[in-house]
């Protein structure tokens, strides 16, 4: 396979947060714990110390753009790391676990792209729909989503938080924890109950349905940490969409209990508190175990032919 | 033997052929002064193999980034690795290509056969055993650079009670006697000691009762046997005062012999420069008149001989040194003012202000070395000092006022050092221990003990006279006189002290650690090696003082006459 390294830095591109796979048409069901007009903030019963709980997180980063050139055309593909991995935390220790690091050549199925090795790496090919950056986007967050289940498989807990919404194979220990919010999911009449949260109070449960894997019950927590404006510290948690409401109602109580102690402050993180400290370390490791962004650039030009 | 591969040489800190830092593999531990080793094979195929020693160690948590972080590490929310490092100063490169250790190369500790490399001891011949490293390995000296062979002499630093100089002094000169490294010329070899401070020095050929099984294994292991010196005289000078000479020492009663000079030999062998010997006497004028003054001493002293040691000087006789005094200053200032003084005494073109310093300063010392320098004892002339009847002689100087001290340093020096002159051959070789050299040998002015510890320092390496010297700040002392010991020793400093140039032989964690070692331990430079070494070296086994000695059922308490020396 012929192909050139782009010269410009890989940072000039077109940004990938495109897409959110959150953003789907879901509908909720507010009335699942309660009726609407017995919402009020919940004060969630539970331990504050669970035995043990998994954060599982995954990052990418660009490489390098290249092009490949197949009988006199040039299509633009990327070469992307990507990393996954947990932290586990029980009370007093916090360990690194089943670190995940891979890297892919993300090109148009059509193309003749095959994997490229480098002197640091070897690139493996991942087909993506087409050449948008859309299709490149998605092709690498499902890279990504596969090393985080692959991850979440290979950890005990009871408890497994991912960062981001629930997606791929629904594990039933999963909750999925959501920081960034583009839409309020509630009806109109129960939203002001957001700014009502006091530090570690949870909203009662709504219940998604549509998106991937028929269904997810989901609610509101409002983390501890300095209050800016009403929607401040608050995350929106999944739990996969199976069993009876009780059931539902039962775990978000647990879930809700343990992980306040997890916040972060804000001269130590810039999304806090919703970046939880094991996620943010997490991150930190994984990004340290990309390695050097510059040196795999150099290798790839130097695969490429045109570089030293 | 297999050595245990104790870590890596880590990629994030430079790494160089005299220094380099190793991260520590987990369920090991490296510890400050932990010697390794590891291998590099260069591109040409030959093999490097790098020795050193632990300089520093570090332990920090990887992925923290603020100092409070530490606590939710704790509480298991951050995760963190806690990575522990060893940084390293090379001892040795084998064969000399100095090119520095690759990261990710496998270190391992250093023991049995690769420790002698490490520490070059493979090829010494004559290992002289200095001390034990804090896990009970001996560490050696190479004799050749404390017996003149390539170098000589020791110097010691330390600051006064913790550094415990004087102790090492008298290890170094045990070990030398007793370790079998100067073979036959063990016996001829002598010793001559000053004890400048309390009775710490006056009971060497005693056994210390202190001593256990523990300090016993300890002198085993050096391959010595724990026990006192063997054969011992100490020489102290006559308690003042008293008619019939008699030593004082105050607990020691035995093997004591008393400390004096006739006053022809004190004329006779020119002496008299030895009493003026304070910092600011070079400068000063009246050293002409000095000069003069012992000429015609000796002069006289040479023209009549008495069988007491009394001098007649111009139909005057001069028995003791208050009889010596009235007369010089009789010579150089006449009761009739009208009458000139004696050109001859006082050197020529002379002004009465600097005669009368010279005599001020004279008339002052008499009070503190008149019983030293007299001629009323009989058989005087059979109490000549001898350094060479047993094999330590200690000169026990603890009761001398600083003038009289500096006198008698100087005396014995000087004999001791003619007479090795004398003799023409280095072998058997002479050790002298002399502590608180910044008083006899101070950095900033001349005197004539001055001029012989510098003879000492710089041909007594020739001559078979070996100084092991030690003093509070090396700061203070001639330069010369230190750097000319090959082996440097240094205890406890003072923190200001440790940072001054005198030390740059110690690297910054030393210079560091130095400020807090124990009594016993030190810290030990030799030539062979760049890095010094931190030793521990055993308690005495004689005794240090005489609570500790074992009398044997000799009584010290009490003078064996209790009427000796009254009238």
């Amino acid at each position: 396979m012929e192909f050139s390294v782009e010269s410009w830095a890989p940072e000039y591109g077109s940004s990938l947060n495109l897409p959110s796979v959150e953003d789907t048409d879901d509908r909720a069901d507010a009335t699942v714990e309660r009726a609407l007009e017995e919402w009020t903030p919940i004060d969630p019963v539970g331990t504050s110390r669970p035995d043990e709980i998994a954060f599982i997180d995954g990052i990418q980063r660009i490489d390098a753009r290249i092009w490949i050139h197949e009988n006199g055309i040039s299509t633009p593909a990327v070469c992307v790391s990507v990393a996954a991995g947990a932290t586990v935390c029980t009370p007093g220790t916090a360990t690194t676990h089943g670190v995940q690091v891979a890297r892919a050549l993300i090109a148009p199925a059509s193309s003749t792209a095959g994997p490229i090795g480098t002197r640091h790496a070897t690139y493996d090919f991942v087909p993506a729909q087409d050449a948008t950056p859309e299709a490149t986007y998605l092709a690498i967050h499902g890279r990504r989503t596969e090393l985080e289940v692959g991850v979440a498989r290979s950890v005990s807990c009871g408890l497994v938080v991912f960062d981001g919404p629930l997606r791929g194979p629904t594990d039933q220990r999963g909750v999925g924890y959501i920081k960034t919010h583009h839409k309020v999911y509630l009806p109109p009449p129960v939203q002001a109950i957001l700014g009502d949260l006091g530090d570690g109070q949870r909203t009662p449960l709504f219940f998604l349905s549509g998106g991937p894997g028929g269904g997810r019950w989901s609610w509101y927590l409002r983390l501890p940490g300095p209050r800016v404006h009403p929607m401040s510290g608050i995350v929106r948690l999944e739990l996969p969409g199976t069993g009876t409401a009780a059931e539902a109602v039962q775990r978000a109580e647990y879930v809700s209990a343990c992980l306040p102690r997890f916040a972060s402050e804000p001269h130590k993180e810039s999304r806090a508190p919703q970046n939880l400290y094991p996620i943010s370390g997490i991150e930190r490791e994984l990004r340290r175990r990309l390695g050097d962004a510059h040196l795999l650039e150099r290798s790839l030009r130097i695969a490429a032919g045109h570089g030293t | 033997m297999v050595n245990q591969t104790v870590g890596r040489v880590l990629g994030t800190d430079d790494s160089t052929p005299l220094e380099f830092w190793v991260a520590v593999a987990s369920g090991q531990h490296l510890q400050l002064d932990d010697i390794i080793a590891l291998d590099r094979v260069l591109p040409t195929g030959d093999k490097v193999s790098i020795y050193g020693i632990v300089g520093q160690v570090r332990a920090r948590h990887e992925g923290a980034r603020f100092d409070s972080d530490v606590f939710l590490i704790a509480d298991g929310v951050l995760p963190a690795d806690v990575s522990e490092a060893a940084q390293i100063q090379v001892t040795r490169v084998v064969p000399e290509t100095f090119v520095p250790p690759l990261p990710g190369a496998e270190v391992r500790k250093a023991e049995g056969s690769e420790r002698d490399e490490a520490l070059d001891m493979v090829e010494v011949e004559h290992r002289l055993p200095a001390g034990l490293t804090r896990d009970g390995q001996p560490v050696m000296l190479d004799l050749e650079f404390i017996d003149g062979t390539k170098g000589a002499h020791v110097n010691i630093s330390g600051i006064s009670g913790v550094a415990t100089k004087t102790s090492y002094a008298t290890f170094l000169l045990y070990s030398m006697f007793n370790s079998g490294v100067l073979g036959a010329a063990a016996t001829n070899t002598k010793g001559l000691v000053f004890n400048v401070k309390g009775e710490d020095l006056l009971f060497l050929d005693h056994a210390n009762t202190r001593i256990d099984e523990a300090e016993r294994a300890r002198y085993a292991a050096l391959g010595l046997e724990a026990g006192p010196f063997r054969s011992m005289r100490v020489l102290a000078p006559p308690r003042k005062g008293d008619p019939n000479g008699t030593p004082a020492t105050g607990a020691r009663t035995t093997g004591v012999r008393p400390l004096y000079w006739t006053v022809a030999q004190f004329c006779e062998q020119g002496l008299l420069p030895f009493l003026f010997a304070d910092a600011e006497d070079e400068r000063q004028q009246y050293t002409i008149v000095v000069q003069s003054v012992t000429a015609q001493l000796q002069r006289c002293a040479q023209q009549s001989y008495t069988a007491d040691g009394a001098v007649r000087i111009d139909g005057r006789t001069a028995r003791t040194f208050t009889d010596l005094v009235r007369i010089i200053c009789d010579k150089l200032l006449p009761e009739d003012p009208d009458e000139d003084a004696d050109p001859q005494w006082t050197g020529r073109s002379i002004y009465t202000g600097t005669i009368n310093a010279f005599v001020r300063r004279l008339s002052s010392s008499e009070r503190h070395v008149a019983h030293l320098i007299r001629a009323d004892i009989d058989d005087a002339e059979t109490h000549a000092i001898d350094l060479d009847s047993q094999q330590v002689t200690v000169v026990d100087l603890h009761m001398l006022h600083d003038r009289a001290k500096r006198f008698v340093v100087g005396v014995v020096l000087r004999q001791a050092f003619e007479a090795k002159e004398a003799a023409g051959t280095a072998e058997p070789l002479q050790f002298v221990v002399l502590d608180e050299l910044n008083k006899y040998a101070p950095r900033d002015s001349s005197s004539p003990i001055k001029e012989i510890l510098l003879d000492v320092a710089e041909r007594g390496r020739s001559l078979g006279m070996i100084l092991i010297g030690a003093q509070q700040t090396a700061s203070e002392v001639e330069r010369r006189v230190v750097s000319n010991s090959a082996v440097r020793v240094v205890g406890r400093l003072d923190a200001a002290e440790a940072g001054r140039e005198q030390y740059g032989f110690l690297p910054a964690v030393q210079r560091q650690r130095a400020t807090i070692l124990k009594p016993g331990s030190m810290f030990v430079s030799q030539p062979r090696l760049p890095v010094p070494v931190l030793l521990e070296f055993p308690f005495p086994a004689w005794a240090t003082r005489v609570a500790e000695a074992d009398l044997g059922g000799e009584r010290t308490d009490q003078p064996a006459d209790p009427f000796d020396g009254l009238t």
